[in-house]
């Protein structure tokens, strides 16, 4: 492994046990992430994507092998300093609808989060949310407004925003768009790359759809089964894949 | 003002429930003030002065429901009536309504040893029969309001933890807590200003129906001489019209009951509207629509 690596999966395995029956999620991955890249993880469901990413917010444990971010495990992180891997790494989530909580105005779900974390005094609160709206291009005067009052696109907008107001350095988004209608991924998805040139995001993206990670993801890992089939730099791989899987996933793609 | 107007166009029979329940709650409130300026001034109050030269007279013009067996007017004493009723109902949900809900968030967002042990404990209430299980704890807190308060808010929360509890373990694996989790709130704070705003209907909805069946049980303990001692409840006056019922004294009976009846009534529609009205998964057209 380089000594660059920010996140680092080291044979990481995940086992899930249902009753008798035992499900292996991960099977032994090791990853590798520089500080500022973009990494796309793609795989069809039930590939593990989504487990990876749960280990790497602590959500879930690791049966085997080690996830960690600076160096430390991630385990390690949450029994010493939780609130600092807390605004560290953070996560958006898939579905824009059940991941804001419906009885909280926006402007109070993203003040929560400064007031929790300390990061913006009491009196610069509102200046602080609406700075945070403003940098995923909605306006300070939805602050009032609670969540039904959006759109999936505008919503997806909001837990954004809701995950950048801790400042992280790692942001991991599981499958951001694909809840969306196709007229706002490209929306949203040009949002998260503006956002993690901008601020110099390690960006884990997952998603099931091809398009969307060339078009901002340095890297491609492909997963399969819990296992990683192929990685290299995203067009390389998307353009000549050497593994079967990814070339019966790209042959998958209907032409437009 | 105005969204009881729309409630009224909306949901008739709800508004009719809410009218009456609040005609009940201005009685009470009546009754609680003549009930205090007497117990301040120290005097007697009309619905306790006895006069034997009164007794068993039929509804008339001067005893609209007409007088019992020591001449007392029985309005006035179904009125304090509806009084110690709505105290029975508002102090036992006082106590059972926190316990249940503090103890079914906590079995239900943190699982495990919490879990077993909150569902064992409300498991050993649950498998008493409860109306033993009050009359031994009115036993032991003696006769009176108190033995009725805790005997009923000791035994009723089991119902209502386990609701929040089945509700709590629904909504920790929803996107909006797990985005809690990972924002790095605690455990309290998801609870408190995440979870719990989420399940509030099923906390109205419950007391709307606990409520009743807290007074009927109030009525039958005072019916049994566990309950109130002094006051005219509607347990005590049930009891006492026994006695010359089937002399044709039915005026007492029969107000009392009709007056038992029409709140329990009341509340239970209301209740079951309430909950058509609040339950997300049966509210028509309800959810977000998509984009």
């Amino acid at each position: 492994m380089t000594t660059a690596s920010f996140v680092e999966v080291d044979d990481l395995q995940v086992v899930f046990r249902r009753g008798r029956q035992r499900v292996t999620a991960l099977d032994g991955i090791s990853l590798s992430i520089a500080r500022g890249e973009a990494v796309g993880i793609v795989g069809e469901s039930g590939s593990g994507k989504t487990t990876l990413a749960r280990v790497l917010l602590g959500l879930e444990h690791a049966t085997r092998g080690r996830a960690a971010v600076e160096g430390r495990s991630v385990a390690d992180w949450l029994k010493r300093d939780r609130a600092a891997y807390r605004r560290r790494v953070q996560m958006v989530f898939q579905d824009p609808y059940g991941s804001l909580n419906p009885r909280l105005a926006v402007g109070e779900a993203l003040a929560e989060v400064l007031r929790v974390h300390g990061l913006a005094p009491r009196a610069g609160e509102r200046a602080a949310v609406a700075a945070l709206l403003a940098a995923v291009g909605l306006d300070a005067a939805y602050a009032g407004r609670y969540p039904h009052e959006f759109s999936g696109g505008q919503r997806q907008r909001i837990g954004i925003a809701r995950a950048l107001a801790t400042r992280p350095e790692v942001l991991i988004a599981d499958e951001p768009v694909s809840a969306l209608d196709v007229s706002v991924q490209a929306q949203v998805l040009n949002l998260l790359k503006d956002l993690q040139r901008e601020r110099g995001l390690t960006l884990l993206l997952i998603a099931h759809d091809l398009a969307a990670v060339r078009y901002v993801c340095d890297r491609v890992v492909v997963m399969h089964r819990g296992r990683i089939v192929e990685q290299g730099p995203a067009e390389q791989v998307l353009q000549a894949p050497s593994h079967p899987y990814t070339q019966a996933l790209l042959a998958a793609v209907p032409e437009v | 003002m105005k969204r009881l107007l729309q409630l009224g166009r909306a949901q008739p029979l709800a508004a009719v429930c809410l009218l009456i329940i609040a005609c009940y709650a201005g009685l009470a409130l009546f009754g609680e003030l003549t009930y205090r300026w007497h117990e301040w001034r120290d005097t007697t109050p009309a619905y306790q002065q006895q006069d034997i030269s009164r007794q068993y007279q039929p509804p008339s013009r001067d005893h609209w429901m007409g007088t019992d067996g020591l001449g007392r007017d029985v309005f006035l004493r179904l009125v304090q009536g509806t009084r110690i009723a709505f105290h029975v109902g508002i102090v036992t949900s006082c106590i059972a309504i926190p316990i249940g809900v503090l103890f079914g968030l906590l079995a239900g967002y943190f699982g495990g040893r919490i879990d077993d042990f909150i569902v064992w404990l409300y498991s050993t209430f649950a498998a008493i029969p409860g109306l033993l299980f009050i009359l031994a704890i009115a036993m032991v807190a003696g006769k009176g309001l108190t033995g009725v308060y805790l005997g009923i808010g000791l035994t009723t929360w089991v119902g209502i933890c386990r609701l929040v509890r089945a509700e709590t373990m629904k909504h920790r694996e929803r996107a909006y807590v797990q985005a809690a989790r990972v924002l790095g709130f605690s455990a309290p704070r998801i609870l408190a200003r995440h979870i719990l705003p989420n399940i509030l209907h099923i906390v109205i909805v419950t007391f709307t129906l606990r409520f009743p069946a807290s007074i009927g049980t109030e009525v039958f303990m005072s019916f049994l001489g566990l309950g109130v001692q002094g006051e005219p409840s509607w347990g005590l006056m049930l009891n006492s019209a026994r006695t010359r019922l089937w002399q044709g004294v039915w005026w007492e009976m029969a107000f009392v009951t009709l007056a038992v009846f029409l709140l329990v009534l009341a509340f239970n529609v209301l209740g079951d509207r309430l909950r058509d009205a609040l339950d997300p998964r049966l509210r028509d057209g309800g959810g977000p629509e998509r984009n």
